[in-house]
């Protein structure tokens, strides 16, 4: 269960604010497809920040299975990023020095999963996005942007993630691609028990998720439960 | 492939800087070492210099030197509060007197000549008879005759056969010179008489000059015994234990000895060879700094750079989980990757440059120092004593070398790689500031 009480993010920017996050509050369920809708600056991206403990709210709470996430630190935050949340990006984000094996298999490295386990799990779950074992060992720089996105999203489950954190995953991809990289999201959280908060322009996409909440200014305009 | 080895791959991501990196810093690092073994080389020759070559207060009784002038000989008795001074390692003393035909059966091994007869008294081409006296010098250090060299013209003693007679014996035992020794078919355990007394041969030596090994040399007090002249002295040297305290120990010689003697040191020679020596030992210490500097300030606007360059990527990594200290450590893997490789070809250039180097800056000191030693110095005697100095400077600056040793590259790959790691470690903090949520921005 992730519960966000009152959440708010405020910019200083020059002599105003900004308040791109200003009192959400939310309940999403284990093993849900969550959608985020709104208009361009509404405040998507930064309240996405700040589920996945990229960035500290101005104040509020967000609470994962009863625990503040605002406030841990350290050697727990940094293990949060690896092991609770998986983030997808709208750019893909890998790493561009590291072959599509090396790039999933780094979130791992990071919770200490020996050498062996990482390089195993990490070919299974490149085969499950639909990889080729050519295009593995490859770097970033060689693959298409959609198999860069499978390779990202690949990365995002490494370490089995209660949540997966995607911002417009879809966002720099022909609908034809979109569609599938959005029907493999899916059927992971259904397979994996997975809960999905994915940021999405894409109505098409929204309407078939299981909840959607659309942003208005940095606060929620309407709660759309299936 | 963890962070170690990520650092270590990332140091040749890019070939092009990576080649022009190490390069630079390679030469920047050969540079220090090469001023590091220069300055090494400079200090040890200082240290030899301070500790050996120019350390000596001549003392002769007031107005003698060698055979001319006259005077009062000094005492042992007088010398004595001499060698109890501080700083004074060691007193070496001679007596000098010279055997005629009527003192000995010895024959002087050098014909008189030309110049020989212009001592005989009668003035130029005098007379013909003539055959100049033997030499005899009673000293407290057999091998040591540079304290003689008033009369005997110095030279090194080098034993051609027999043994050395100890410095504070009184037997007739006597050292003689090869010229005077083939000249009457003396060899060790010979004999010949002096003063009246039978003398034995132990040694046979030669000094390098004609004249030198014309000569005998006897225990000190066996000379005094045998001309009569108990405790008296006409020459000592003085050894003082570093040259910096050379002024400080001629002022107190002066002050125990008084009138009785004149006293001379060789203390502006000294002071000429060892602050050209030092100048170059501070040019190549601060030349040894400003390259170890430069290199570090390389290495450090490298790292900053490369940091700011792959400011998504250390994001990236951040917002997948991964420490600071980890990001950092790749980091420093790199800087270090690169400094290792920039000092295997600076210990290259250092090693090949360092005697060059070495050598042009002595060499350039060199001939200032020589013309500030042209300068004219007074009296036709000061003017040879500078000349004669002069000479042994040339010598001694001309045996610096620079030697590089292992050590030496182990320690420079030591110092190489902590200016990486202070180099990295500046990174890290530009790395500890870069914010995770920024990656979620699409540039
Ligand atoms: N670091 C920042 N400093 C100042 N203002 C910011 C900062 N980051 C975001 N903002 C502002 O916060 C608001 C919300 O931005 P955000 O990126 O969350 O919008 P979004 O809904 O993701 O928009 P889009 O659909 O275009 O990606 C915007 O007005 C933006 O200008
Ligand atoms: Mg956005």
């Amino acid at each position: 269960m992730l519960k966000v009480t009152d959440l708010k993010r405020h910019f200083k920017s020059g002599d105003s604010i900004v308040a791109a996050v200003d009192g959400v509050s939310l309940k999403i369920p284990d093993g849900q497809f969550v959608s985020i809708i709104g208009q361009s600056g509404s405040g998507k991206t930064s309240l996405l920040s700040l589920l996945g403990a990229l960035d500290k709210p101005t104040s509020g709470s967000i609470e994962v299975d009863n625990q503040d996430i605002t406030r841990v630190s350290g050697r727990e935050l940094n293990r949060y990023r690896a092991k609770t949340v998986g983030f997808v990006f709208q750019s893909y984000n890998l790493v561009p020095n590291l072959t599509a094996l090396e790039n999933v298999m780094l979130p791992m490295e990071f919770l200490g999963l020996p050498k062996k386990l990482r390089l195993e799990r990490a070919r299974q779950l490149l085969e499950e996005v639909g990889l080729s074992a050519d295009q593995m060992h490859r770097k970033p720089g060689k693959l298409s942007g959609g198999q860069q996105q499978r390779v990202a999203i690949a990365r995002a489950l490494a370490n089995k993630p209660k949540y997966i954190l995607a911002d417009e995953p879809t966002g720099n991809l022909d609908s034809e691609t979109g569609k599938l990289i959005f029907n493999l999201l899916h059927d992971l959280s259904k397979k994996e028990k997975t809960t999905i908060i994915t940021v999405t322009h894409d109505l098409k996409i929204a309407g078939k998720t299981d909840t959607s909440f659309k942003l208005k200014d940095g606060k929620l305009a309407k709660g759309t439960d299936r | 492939m963890n962070w170690c080895s990520r650092g270590i791959r990332n140091a040749f991501r890019n070939l092009t800087r990576t080649f022009s990196l190490i390069i630079i810093l390679g030469l920047s690092i050969g540079l220090s070492l090469a001023m590091f073994i220069s300055h090494q080389a400079v200090t040890q020759k200082i240290n030899n210099v301070k500790g050996s070559v120019d350390n000596t207060i001549s003392i002769f009784p007031a107005g003698l030197r060698g055979f001319a002038g006259g005077g009062t000989p000094l005492t042992q008795s007088q010398l004595k509060s001499v060698s109890a001074l501080p700083h004074v390692v060691q007193l070496n003393e001679t007596l000098s007197d010279r055997l005629t035909s009527s003192d000995t059966n010895l024959q002087s091994a050098v014909s008189a000549g030309f110049l020989g007869r212009r001592f005989a008294g009668n003035g130029f081409g005098g007379n013909v008879k003539f055959t100049p006296p033997v030499t005899v010098n009673g000293t407290t250090s057999p091998t040591d005759l540079a304290v003689s060299a008033a009369t005997t013209g110095g030279g090194s003693f080098s034993l051609l056969s027999g043994t050395v007679f100890s410095g504070t014996s009184n037997s007739n035992v006597a050292l003689v010179g090869t010229g005077l020794a083939s000249k009457n078919n003396l060899k060790v355990g010979s004999t010949f008489t002096a003063y009246g007394s039978n003398i034995s041969v132990v040694g046979i030596f030669s000094s390098g000059t004609r004249f030198g090994d014309n000569q005998v040399v006897m225990p000190l007090l066996t000379l005094q015994r045998l001309s009569g002249e108990t405790g008296d002295v006409t020459a000592a040297t003085a050894y003082v234990d570093s040259v910096t305290n050379l002024a400080s120990v001629t002022n107190k010689i002066k002050a125990v000895l008084g009138s009785a003697a004149d006293i001379t040191n060789s203390q502006q020679q000294a002071q000429n060879a060892i602050s050209s020596l030092q100048s170059i030992q501070t040019i190549s210490l601060y030349s040894l700094i400003g390259a170890v500097v430069a290199g570090a300030i390389i290495i450090l606007m490298t790292m900053v750079m490369i940091v700011r360059e792959r400011r998504r990527e250390i994001g990236v990594i951040k917002a997948i989980g991964s420490s600071n200290l980890r990001i950092s450590g790749q980091f420093m893997a790199e800087a270090v990757t690169l400094t290792i490789a920039a000092s295997v070809i600076g210990i290259l250039i250092g090693a090949v440059a360092a005697n060059p180097i070495t050598n042009m800056l002595v060499s350039n000191s060199n001939s200032s120092n020589s013309s500030a030693a042209a300068n004219p110095g007074g009296g036709v005697f000061r003017q040879r004593r500078f000349s004669g100095a002069f000479g042994g400077l040339h010598h001694s600056f001309a045996n610096i070398h620079a030697v590089v040793g292992y050590g030496i590259i182990g320690y420079g790959l030591l110092a190489a790689i902590i200016i990486a790691l202070i180099g990295s470690s500046v990174s890290s903090y530009f790395i500890a500031k870069i914010r995770p949520a920024e990656v979620m921005r699409v540039e």
